[in-house]
């Protein structure tokens, strides 16, 4: 079998997979006004760290959506404690299997980016009710790549292309999002704060393959450190 | 740190990743996948290597293999690992 980075982060069950872990999810949610009436969307849940921090902290109505069954496997043992229980769905961004105007919030925390960009930010909008927020952390381009370092990064995680902010924010509009804030992210590392660690719900027994991958990602994010950059979009619609 | 100090820390890192540095200068990265009074097992981040020095994670044993002894441990760290 050939695995994917995907493959990868699902066998290790790696929690808050995306840049700035729970500490950045958690800063970025205390500036919504969210209640128990709110309803909100975890797109690309994996193992469901941030889920399960929502509907604890929130009491709100939260759905967790994947399209991959072994972080589905592992989000539904995180959930089994929680009151009230989270819905959790197997399906793609790219074809969301939700009626139209169903959230007021949809987080997308680097999950987008491993889509095609332009059909999922469609979606997003149609099961967005109206004034509905879109908050995502995705992966930009910024300007120092050569050819060469983006086809390496665009074929060892699989993504179709690699979006600099300003395609990002032109494919925001294009959709119809109204009112989008840009700011800009940065990794951190704090060893006192275990929020900024990454959490493992590791699967059984892991293949020598996807140890292969783990160490080719390291590397990578090592090299490439000071030039992948990171944005926090906040999109009305 | 004494054994009962390293068995705590490892408990509260638990499903973290680590580095930890045995007294015999042997340098272990892995998940922590349990902890119990004598020893901590790790899932390795890297592949099982022929060991000249260095030792990653374990060798032929399944699972979480036969753990690093409590008192063996000389340092241990939290790894800033990334994910995107």
């Amino acid at each position: 079998m050939n695995y994917t980075y995907l493959d990868c982060l699902a066998s290790f069950g790696v929690g808050g997979a995306h840049p700035g872990g729970l500490q950045l999810t958690k800063s970025i949610l205390s500036r919504e006004y969210i209640d128990q009436e709110k309803s909100i969307l975890d797109v690309g849940c994996g193992t469901g760290q941030t889920s399960a921090y929502i509907a604890e902290k929130y009491r709100c109505s939260v759905t967790s959506l994947d399209s991959n069954n072994t972080m589905l496997e592992k989000a539904k043992q995180r959930f089994l404690s929680l009151h009230p229980p989270i819905n959790v769905m197997y399906g793609s961004v790219e074809n969301l299997p939700f009626i139209d105007g169903l959230f007021d919030f949809i987080l997308s925390e680097s999950v987008t980016s491993f889509t095609d960009v332009s059909l999922t930010i469609q979606e997003f909008k149609r099961v967005l009710k109206p004034n509905g927020v879109l908050l995502a952390i995705e992966m930009v381009l910024e300007n120092s790549f050569s050819e060469e370092e983006l086809k390496t990064i665009v074929e060892f995680y699989g993504i179709s292309q690699l979006l600099t902010e300003s395609e990002w924010l032109n494919l925001f509009q294009k959709a119809g999002f109204k009112q989008i804030k840009v700011e800009k992210f940065k990794q951190q590392f704090d060893e006192n704060n275990i929020d900024t660690v990454t959490d493992f719900s590791l699967s059984e027994n892991i293949d020598d393959k996807l140890l292969e991958i783990f160490e080719k990602h390291e590397h990578l994010t090592t090299t490439y450190k000071d030039k992948l950059g990171f944005c926090i979009f906040r999109c009305c619609v | 740190m004494s054994v009962g100090d390293y068995y705590s820390l490892c408990q509260r890192y638990r499903g973290r990743a680590v580095e930890i540095v045995t007294h015999d200068g042997r340098i272990h990265r892995g998940i922590i996948g349990d902890v119990d009074n004598n020893s901590v097992y790790l899932q390795p981040l890297s592949r099982t290597r022929d060991l000249g020095g260095f030792g990653y994670g374990w060798y032929g044993y399944p699972g979480w293999g036969a753990g690093i002894a409590l008192g063996a441990i000389a340092t241990l760290a939290l790894l800033p690992l990334l994910f995107i």
